[in-house]
């Protein structure tokens, strides 16, 4: 292990460095993960407790100042033409455009101080999607252009395993969504089908259509049979166990009717299925539920075309919001309903959000001054509002929260120490959050 | 009694003592250094005794002696170390197993403490204890409010942080101990990041002492470190064995000093051999190389630690040679105490070599025809003549494509189409290498006829192409030194924008869609970024170039890059095809030069690099070389002795067949051809010029990105989508159901179910069906339909490991 070079110090008592040293290629066991997640939670002074994490992103940027953070005493062009509405919660406001969303208020964190410098869209995804800036470069061409690890991946490196794939993308592959050095093997299963589309099937899940269950039943035996003795005579190398790890796997999801039935939409009623709405977002919202329900620990959902440089209040009113607005409030009460809700960190982010002044052609650009996000489950406490925007919600008025402070927070809610080292393939150390701090307020 | 032997103090007792348990018996015991001069700059020495075995083995016992200094109002023992105390003469008595020695101790001018230098003495401490690492002061934002340049590299910024920052409460000559500084690195005032030394140590003292001398920066015309020296640099030990390190320091007067405690140590290898403390090493139970790296002030040194197998063979068996390369590689196994697999069985060769020669898997007709060669030497013309065939420069354009960054969405369809086709025209030719990358580094023209200036469209700045070029070209990876020394190399910034300074001028003039005309306009001096200071134009590690006249810069880079005596260009490729081959490169990652990352068989290393340039850069003579040996050639079903061993080639390396190499195979065994969007039928995933051709199973195999200049771009990594693509997914059923597929036209010629099993076996696999496939057949023909059960029998080839991996 190296010693000197690049120490750490471990306040909570885990050596830290001890447990991951070799970087993604080593891989971790589950005995590992299981001991690390309870020596971080005795650290902490709380149980084990596995939680998911639906993370559900508006892709272009959330016009923060006409949905979350209204101001009302601020002059038109500023002030936009949606107005305040009371909440759930008292004393809470937010805009007449999220009636919906104004009835899950108390389960809601929302976060009206996040800030960071890049207004670029790319930059905006990676430092949001990864909790880092990024470094030099283009990040609007290349989806995965990750130059450190998504959250969803950070917990398919460090997460426990279940049935499902851990990280799974709807219905995209989200900008910046990728594993950076941890390898291919922790990037997300990607759904690249609507579920709002009628003949939705996720892909390579279920059998040609030509192929029977008997018939596959009879071909993985016989492909068990052989691939058992080639393992024991030569599976010395690591693609090989691995490539064994998966097909177990595999093999598991395609015999396990709960999980298979995960990616299943069309068993929820229709009554369910138009309470989230027939809409994209709302069946990538329910398909979520789905998933987590069957023990997937992430799952990332692309909500896009929230870049209204133009017609923004149009955008918002008939476009948007109104498939948003229903969504997201029928997933959050449907978790809360099944009892899933404690266990299931949801979280509402966005790149950046949009200038004060509304500009010519109707719209507003981008501003990641400060932008708002929302929270709800997974222990974070609803009904409140942190951090505030000045009068023309232009710049953070009180306790501003960097996209290091959510990606600590998120993880910490998921039972993964933020300070963690690993190491890159060259051998340089990289912590998971370099600099953030939990939202404590939070929780 | 006194020893007063001017180099070594070595001594003989004769009375034999019987060992206790853990004391292993000893002939003699020596003591290094001896004598043990302290005194000036030089305020403590690390001791290190060696005991030497009846067998004449020799082995590390500094922490097992008993180490007295007789008289201690001179000097002192901490642990294992001795520092000075007042001026004077006294011994150091040292035993062990019976044995013992003495070794004078010399201490002279130790009150006079020498005036501190910032660069020499604080700047290392600052390393050492982590202060300027990544996670604490060296990030960019620093730690609360105390930040430090990144390992160091810009010792100014740290001095002017240190003294003149925070209103001097860092350091506050009038009372040392109450400096932050002092306080702070000691946990005394509260640290976040903990007691990084203790009270009364080494450390505390030389940052005291600077403080308590006013923080002088120190003179600039002091004597500087030429270099760094580790003692043993190479030393074999046994299974649960130790052995401290000495480091030695050496000034740029001749000086040297004791830098053991100051130094900073890694192993590239913890399994084999792990740290604790400072240098001193213990390995585990594992046999292997360790590669174990000291550094200071950006001095680097490796000492080498290798443990062999514990129940090693007593005799090494006398092994078959195809050539020199297995003479390496039987050295080393026989050093380890490895016994290599057996050969490989034909078929397994020969399937072997067409995947990872030609990207294709070889038809039946060319297995029947190799098993019916009765020649000795049929392997050898196996060898030849798949190296002519044309498949071989399609599969080596596509991972040459990768390496230099053939990207259609950075050089668009015109600019990648022309430097790919180039590419492959010097495979064809099979153009000597050093001529064909010359003629790279310095294209010059327009981007839709003439391949290779697209290089230089795809790393556009002086920047992106001293980091490209480096590392394709020379393997190694300046990126680190862009911004800061590198932490386990020479490299600084100096080499960066030295090489850089080669491309400053480079212009681009854009002549249509996608079209560029890519010119050097002459040569530019180029500064470092926030200092501004000159960076003499120079190759890395090479001299300094002043005068270019008239010529393109590139000119002169290019001729030291390729030039026969150049340490790296010919070393890398002759890895990369090492690594191609065997699974493993012999440095690893196999574009990662460093002293500090060695390789696992440096002789064999050198040899093919000297092949390379020996055979004037004929790749394929050395691919030739490889592929003969009968390490290439062995088998990949491990032996007793083998089993955990992947760093010496002792059996060959299984490896998942790479995407497009497997997306073909699969075409080819259901005979199914895959079409692709605009290229023309019949065109194979191993030729595709267009890495961002739509295709889902390429992209879920892991074809490259060609966003940075390697091969790691590409992936073999499996995934759970992988898995279930190749499990469930209707495009493969479709080939394997296609009409006029494999399948389908066997069964229209009324093929009898064991000609269908045995048709298929060689196709996927290269050989006939082994006992298991004909049980595993029987099973499934059984009772049903012949269509039907052939599909089931293919769809399990097609998910099978032995289809999957190259054996």
């Amino acid at each position: 292990m190296m010693t000197s070079l690049t120490p750490s110090h471990s306040p909570d008592g885990i050596n830290r460095r001890a447990m991951l040293t070799t970087g993604s290629l080593a891989g971790l066991g589950l005995a590992e993960v299981l001991w690390m997640q309870e020596a971080f939670a005795r650290a902490k002074g709380k149980p084990v407790k596995d939680i998911n994490c639906i993370f559900l992103f508006a892709l272009g940027g959330m016009p923060h100042q006409d949905m979350w953070d209204l101001k009302p005493g601020a002059p038109s062009e500023v002030r936009g033409d949606f107005t305040p509405i009371a909440t759930r919660t008292p004393g809470v406001q937010i805009s007449d455009v999220l009636p919906g969303v104004a009835t899950v208020t108390d389960k809601l964190s929302i976060l009206r101080s996040m800030t960071h410098v890049d207004s670029d869209h790319g930059r905006g995804y990676h430092v949001m999607m990864t909790g880092k800036k990024p470094g030099a470069g283009d990040f609007n061409g290349n989806q995965n252009n990750n130059h450190h690890p998504c959250l969803g991946s950070m917990i398919s490196h460090l997460g426990t395993p279940g049935e499902l794939p851990p990280y799974v993308s709807v219905p995209n592959f989200l900008n910046s969504g990728g594993p950076s050095f941890l390898g291919a093997s922790h990037g997300p299963f990607v759904i690249e089908t609507d579920p709002a589309a009628p003949d939705f099937a996720v892909r390579d899940i279920s059998l040609p259509t030509s192929v029977s269950t008997d018939r596959s039943a009879r071909r993985q035996s016989v492909l068990r049979e052989l691939n058992r003795f080639e393992r024991q005579s030569e599976a010395v190398g690591r693609q090989v166990r691995s490539l064994d790890t998966f097909y177990k796997k595999a093999a598991g999801l395609m015999t396990s009717r709960k999980a298979k039935e995960a990616f299943d939409i069309h068993r929820e009623s229709d009554k369910t299925r138009a309470e989230y709405g027939m809409t994209s977002v709302g069946q990538c919202c329910l398909l979520a539920r789905r998933l987590v329900e069957a023990g997937c620990r992430f799952v990332a959902i692309e909500n896009g075309h929230w870049d209204t440089h133009r017609k923004n209040t149009y955008s918002l009113r008939d476009l948007l919001c109104p498939s948003f607005d229903r969504a997201v409030p029928a997933m959050i009460n449907d978790l809360d309903q099944r009892g899933l809700l404690d266990d299931t960190l949801v979280i509402i982010s966005t790149e950046f959000g949009r200038t004060p002044k509304i500009n010519q052609l109707a719209g507003r650009d981008h501003w990641p001054n400060v932008f708002s996000i929302a929270m709800a489950g997974g222990g974070v406490k609803g009904g409140q509002v942190i951090g505030a925007s000045d009068k023309q919600a232009g710049t953070v008025a009180d306790r501003p929260i960097t996209p290091g402070d959510m990606a600590a927070t998120v993880l910490n809610l998921m039972g993964i120490d933020h300070e963690l080292i690993l190491y890159t393939p060259l051998g340089r150390p990289v912590r998971l959050v370099e600099n953030g701090r939990p939202i404590n307020e939070l929780t | 009694m006194r020893l007063t032997l001017p180099t070594l103090s070595v001594l003989m007792l004769l009375t034999p003592v019987v060992a206790e348990d853990a004391i292993r018996p000893a002939e003699s015991i020596q003591v290094t250094p001896s004598p043990l001069r302290l005194g000036g700059a030089n305020r403590q020495r690390q001791v290190q005794v060696t005991a030497r075995a009846a067998d004449g083995t020799v082995f590390d016992v500094t922490h097992q002696a008993t180490l007295t200094v007789v008289d201690r109002s001179h000097a002192v023992l901490d642990g294992t170390t001795v520092r000075g105390v007042a001026d004077g003469q006294t011994r150091l008595q040292v035993q062990y197993a019976g044995r013992s020695v003495e070794v004078p101790i010399q201490v002279r001018n130790f009150n006079r403490f020498p005036p501190v230098h910032f660069l020499n003495d604080i700047m290392p401490i600052l390393s050492k204890l982590g202060c300027n690492s990544g996670g604490c002061h060296g990030k960019q934002s620093g730690q609360n409010g105390f930040r430090l340049s990144i390992f160091g590299f810009d010792p100014r910024a740290d001095y002017d942080a240190l003294v003149k920052e925070a209103r001097g409460r860092r350091v506050f000559q009038a009372s040392p101990t109450g400096s932050l500084l002092v306080a702070k690195s000691t946990n005394r005032l509260a640290h976040g990041g903990g007691a990084r030394t203790r009270v009364g140590s080494i450390d505390h003292e030389l940052l005291s002492q600077w403080v308590s001398q006013g923080a002088p920066w120190g003179n600039d015309n002091s004597p500087q470190i030429a270099s760094i020296q580790i003692e043993p640099a190479r030393r074999q030990l046994g299974a649960r064995a130790e052995q401290q390190l000495l480091v030695t320091a050496t000034f740029s007067n001749g000086s040297t000093r004791d830098i053991t405690s100051a130094a900073a140590y890694a192993s590239n290898a913890t399994l084999i051999a792990d740290l604790e403390g400072a240098g001193r090493i213990h390995t585990g139970s594992v046999p292997g190389e360790a590669a174990i790296m000291v550094s200071y002030m950006g001095h680097v040194a490796t000492a080498r630690i290798t443990v062999p197998r514990e129940d090693r063979p007593k005799t090494f068996p006398l092994l078959p040679v195809h050539n020199r390369i297995d003479e390496f590689v039987w050295a080393k196994l026989k050093r380890m105490g490895i016994l290599p697999s057996p050969i490989a069985s034909d078929t397994v060769f020969l399937r072997r070599l067409h995947l990872d020669s030609l990207g294709t898997l070889p038809s039946p007709q060319a297995v029947r025809s190799f098993l019916a060669d009765k020649r000795p030497d049929r392997r050898q013309h196996a060898i030849d003549a798949v190296l002519t065939r044309p498949e071989f420069s399609d599969y080596w354009a596509q991972k040459w494509a990768d390496v230099l960054l053939v990207d259609r969405d950075d050089l668009g369809e015109r600019g990648a189409f022309e430097f790919h086709r180039w590419l492959r025209q010097q495979l064809l030719t099979n153009r000597p290498y050093d001529e064909w990358a010359r003629e790279l580094l310095t294209a010059t023209g327009n981007s839709g006829r003439y391949g290779p200036v697209n290089f230089f469209r795809a790393a556009r700045t002086p920047v992106e192409l001293t980091r490209s070029i480096s590392q394709a070209f020379l393997g190694i990876r300046l990126d680190c030194a862009q911004c800061h020394h590198h932490p386990f190399e020479k490299w600084g910034q100096d080499d960066f924008y030295g090489m850089a300074g080669f491309f400053k001028g480079l212009q681009h003039k854009t002549l249509g869609p996608g079209r560029e005309l890519v010119f050097h306009s002459g040569y530019q001096p180029t500064r470092i970024p926030l200092s501004e200071r000159l960076a003499p134009t120079r190759p890395p590690g090479g001299q300094v170039i002043t005068d270019f006249g008239e010529t393109d810069p590139r000119v002169r880079l290019a001729r030291w890059v390729t030039g026969p005596k150049n340490p790296y260009f010919a070393r890398l490729v002759a890895n990369r095809i090492w690594k191609h081959f065997l699974g493993r490169g012999l440095v690893e990652p196999e574009d990662d030069f460093r002293s500090t990352n060695p390789a696992t068989n440096p002789a064999l290393l050198d040899y093919l690099a000297d092949q390379v340039v020996a055979g004037g850069f004929d790749l394929r003579a050395v691919m030739k070389q490889v592929l003969a040996s009968r390490v290439y050639q062995l088998s990949s079903v491990p032996n007793e002795t083998n089993q955990g061993d992947e760093q010496n080639y002792s059996h060959f390396l299984v490896k998942r067949l790479p995407a497009a190499v497997l997306m073909d195979a699969i075409s080819e065994v259901t005979g199914s051809p895959e079409p692709f969007e605009g290229m023309p039928r019949g065109t194979r995933a191993i030729q595709l010029w267009d890495n961002r051709l739509p295709s889902y199973f390429l992209d879920t195999f892991g074809r490259s990105e060609r966003r940075s200049p390697c091969e790691c771009g590409s992936s073999t990594e499996p995934t759970m989508a992988q898995t279930l693509h190749l499990m469930n997914a209707p495009e493969i059923d479709a080939k394997i159901v296609a009409p006029g597929g494999r399948i389908d036209r066997l069964i229209i010629a009324g093929a009898p179910s064991r000609r269908i099993v045995e048709q298929l076996c060689f196709s996927a696999l290269g050989r006939g069906p082994n006992p298991r496939e004909l049980q595993a057949a029987e099973r499934l023909f059984a009772g049903r339909t012949p269509r039907r059960a052939a599909e089931d029998f293919l769809w399990v080839l097609l998910n099978s490991y032995d289809f999957l991996f190259v054996h």
